[in-house]
């Protein structure tokens, strides 16, 4: 390993249940996003821009998707020799028998062999279901000039909803000094990005003593990092300023994607940091001559010969003559037939709202997911 | 066991001249219907067809196709058993009469002599059209034909396909000249410059026709021979369009809005092959309006858009009309623009022309770079 000095993890997770179908047959990370991406190529493409050129996603729930989908690492640009993305997902070891992830800290434990193959200086720690663009480097460099032992990204959160996330409390220079998970009389907004850097020989020791005690739940936020700071190492909080969101529920996914339209914080069309993923093979979009296309992110392969309103809409979805769809998020290949009506929901992939079908309603409480096909009552 | 063939891919004849457009690069690297370049399709035909050794041949300009090309990776096709090779020519004025077919073809004849290939399908980098080449070389090789040629008949030949060649059939669609296109009759053959042969049979022409004349092309030698040989045409169904000038490649642009048509082009079957650019979806904003359009990835719209077909990340501003045009990517069409029937180069911005108007007969042509 002679390139780069620090190696990245995402944490992957399990099966995010939260998502409901979305996530019956692919983890979370894998999930569509924004017309075109996959929650995970924002991870893995911030990692290509910051010059990062390894990476293992570690996952232990419905891993043959991902797998196929990150393997193709020249996506990213992570092809080159000494590059790579690896799917990790718990192993049948000689030492030891095959266990699941008891945990994130464990997750990385549990793959120490293969961070020792790259001997990296730092290791990058990241969370495979957030959606923002972050340089990585200038992170390292932040975590550098302070010398810490570990950095936290953190970004500014209301404070009325800081309860909601691990808090950082933090004195003048950035340094933290007491981490509250979900307090209920936060003192900070600082919240907590699940973003780290480690000093990885540092980590390293430290792991191996945390997989050791019984009664830690190996977890980074509730074990790991506050054994660190009762150690007295010095953690430092990084301050993100920026578009990031956690896109854990059907509402927030649905939110994350309607954040597109209009002020559109997150600039995807920014060409200095690109986000990138699969190559769909698609025709550009298809606007036909009775379309209305009125504040909307739509991507190529797409045909659209009804209305198009507030909506976000994916790759090859369909949207038929008179048909209408308002706030509303169509991931790929999902169709509505002539003249259906679909108002604040947020279509599957592959789902046909058939014909004159009317799904959801402008002043539901919450998103609607329709998850299977729909027909005219 | 199918026959296996090397692919050639040849540039345009050195008459023709695409106003403007053509000052910048070879027709094969002209942006076609948004995001791909016309020489996406017979690379994807190529593809397609299981053929996996493709010479491309460029004669003039060679940065933006070589640029697009690039390893090849994209157009599907083994990384370790096939190649697409790029071969420039030395003599490169486009309109040199010695910068021809024959000479590029000589230049880089030990390659074809290496080629472990039975068969060669030579096709053009200059025209868009869908065909499985895999069943024209069964078809070549079933019919026991010296060479195989690819026809598509049509019946505006006075007016279109003036720069094209023309089969003189007999009755058996056995061929018996090629000539020039005289817009003189309006049912004609058009050649479509594919051509189907063994590769052994395929030096020998070209060997012949150096000895013949130093402006003697593919063309004129199988003509020539045709009176010796056995020259079969097969005819070709589907959509057909040689780029050989402005016009040309307006109207074929605007052939493919009829959604069908386009997508018989490029489908999940039969694939267009292109360089991604990872580019973001289109955004629409508040008060935009499309129709009957193809828009590519990265557009900005706060304008209309009508009847056309826009490049990648073309920016149109509030109140800027674009009707019966095709932008080509990183435009920038400014407040209250209009344009009519115009095909506007990349990178240009269009900022204090109030209204630009061609025709669909003559479309205006606004520089690559260009500010107006």
């Amino acid at each position: 390993m002679s390139q780069s000095n620090m190696l990245a993890m995402i944490l992957a997770g399990g099966r995010g249940s939260r998502l409901h179908e979305l996530t019956n047959t692919v983890a979370k990370p894998a999930v569509s996003y924004g017309g075109k991406y996959r929650i995970v190529d924002f991870p893995l493409s911030n990692c290509a821009n910051s010059g990062i050129n390894v990476v293992g996603v570690l996952t232990q729930y419905e891993s043959v998707f991902l797998n196929s989908y990150v393997a193709a690492g020249g996506r990213w640009g992570l092809d080159t020799r000494d590059s790579g993305v690896f799917v990790l997902t718990p192993r049948e070891k000689a030492d030891a028998g095959l266990d699941v992830y008891r945990g994130t800290a464990d997750a990385i434990s549990q793959n120490i062999d293969f961070i020792d193959r790259y001997n990296p200086e730092y290791l990058l720690v990241l969370s495979g279901d957030h959606i923002y663009k972050m340089n990585y480097a200038k992170m390292l460099s932040f975590h550098q000039e302070k010398n810490a032992d570990a950095t936290i990204a953190v970004i500014g959160v209301p404070i009325k909803e800081a309860s909601r996330f691990g808090i950082m409390n933090t004195a003048e220079d950035g340094k933290v000094v007491e981490f509250e998970e979900k307090p209920e009389h936060p003192k900070s907004n600082l919240a907590s990005m699940g973003i780290y850097i480690f000093n990885w020989k540092l980590m390293r020791k430290m792991l191996i003593a945390d997989m050791k005690k019984e009664d830690s739940s190996h977890d980074f936020g509730k074990d790991f990092i506050p054994v660190m700071l009762n150690e007295g190492k010095r953690i430092y909080a990084y301050e993100f300023k920026g578009y990031w969101k956690d896109v854990g529920t059907i509402d927030s996914l649905w939110e994350a994607n309607m954040d597109l339209l209009n002020t559109n914080e997150l600039n995807l069309a920014d060409h200095t940091w690109k986000i990138y993923t699969e190559n769909k093979i698609a025709l550009p979009q298809y606007i036909g001559p009775e379309a209305k296309v009125n504040c909307a992110y739509i991507t190529q392969g797409v045909e659209v010969e009804g209305e198009v309103t507030n909506s976000v809409v994916f790759t090859d979805a369909k949207v038929g003559k008179g048909a209408k769809v308002v706030d509303t998020v169509l991931m790929p290949g999902a169709i509505v037939e002539d003249g259906a009506k679909v108002t604040r929901a947020l279509v599957a992939d592959n789902v046909v709202i058939g014909k004159n079908a009317v799904v959801g309603s402008a002043d539901s409480q919450n998103i609607l997911l329709v998850s299977e096909n729909v027909e005219a009552k | 066991m199918s026959y296996q063939a090397l692919g050639i891919i040849t540039s345009e004849a050195n008459y023709i001249r695409v106003e403007g457009m053509q000052d910048y690069r070879p027709i094969g690297a002209f942006s076609f219907l948004g995001r791909y370049r016309v020489i996406d399709f017979p690379i994807s035909n190529m593809s397609n067809s299981g053929i996996d050794r493709v010479h491309i041949y460029v004669n003039s300009k060679p940065r933006s196709i070589a640029e697009h090309i690039g390893s090849g990776r994209h157009y599907n096709i083994n990384s370790k058993r096939g190649k697409l090779q790029l071969l420039f020519t030395e003599n490169n004025d486009p309109n040199s009469i010695y910068n021809n077919d024959i000479a590029a073809f000589t230049e880089n004849i030990e390659l074809i002599e290496r080629a472990n290939r039975e068969y060669v399908v030579i096709a053009p980098s200059y025209m868009v059209y869908r065909e499985n080449y895999k069943q024209l070389l069964k078809t070549h090789v079933e019919s026991g034909a010296d060479i195989t040629l690819l026809y598509h008949k049509v019946d505006n030949a006075k007016s279109a396909f003036l720069n094209s060649h023309v089969l003189n059939l007999n009755h058996q669609k056995g061929v018996v000249s090629i000539d020039r296109n005289l817009g003189n009759t309006k049912e004609k053959n058009i050649f479509m410059d594919t051509y189907v042969m063994t590769r052994e049979k395929f030096l020998e022409m070209i060997k012949k026709a150096k000895s013949e004349s130093s402006m003697y092309t593919l063309a004129d030698i199988v003509s020539d021979e045709c009176k010796e040989f056995d020259v079969r045409g097969v005819p070709h169904k589907g959509y057909f369009a040689a780029i050989t000038t402005l016009r040309d490649y307006y109207q074929a642009n605007m052939d493919l809005l009829d959604i069908d048509t386009a997508r018989n082009l490029c489908n999940a079957d039969w694939p267009i092959y292109t360089r991604t650019t990872d580019t973001c979806p289109v955004q629409y904003f508040d008060g935009s309006t499309a129709r009957n359009s193809l828009i590519s990835n990265g557009c900005m719209i706060e304008g209309t858009v009508e009847n056309s077909v826009l490049g990648r990340s073309v920016k149109v501003k509030k109140g800027a009309v674009i009707r019966n045009s095709i932008v080509l990517a990183y435009t920038e069409i400014g407040e209250d623009c209009q344009l009519d029937n115009v095909v506007v180069d990349k990178w240009a911005q269009i900022k204090h022309a109030n209204k630009i108007s061609g025709s669909p007969e003559a479309p205006v042509y606004v520089k690559r770079n260009d500010k107006l």
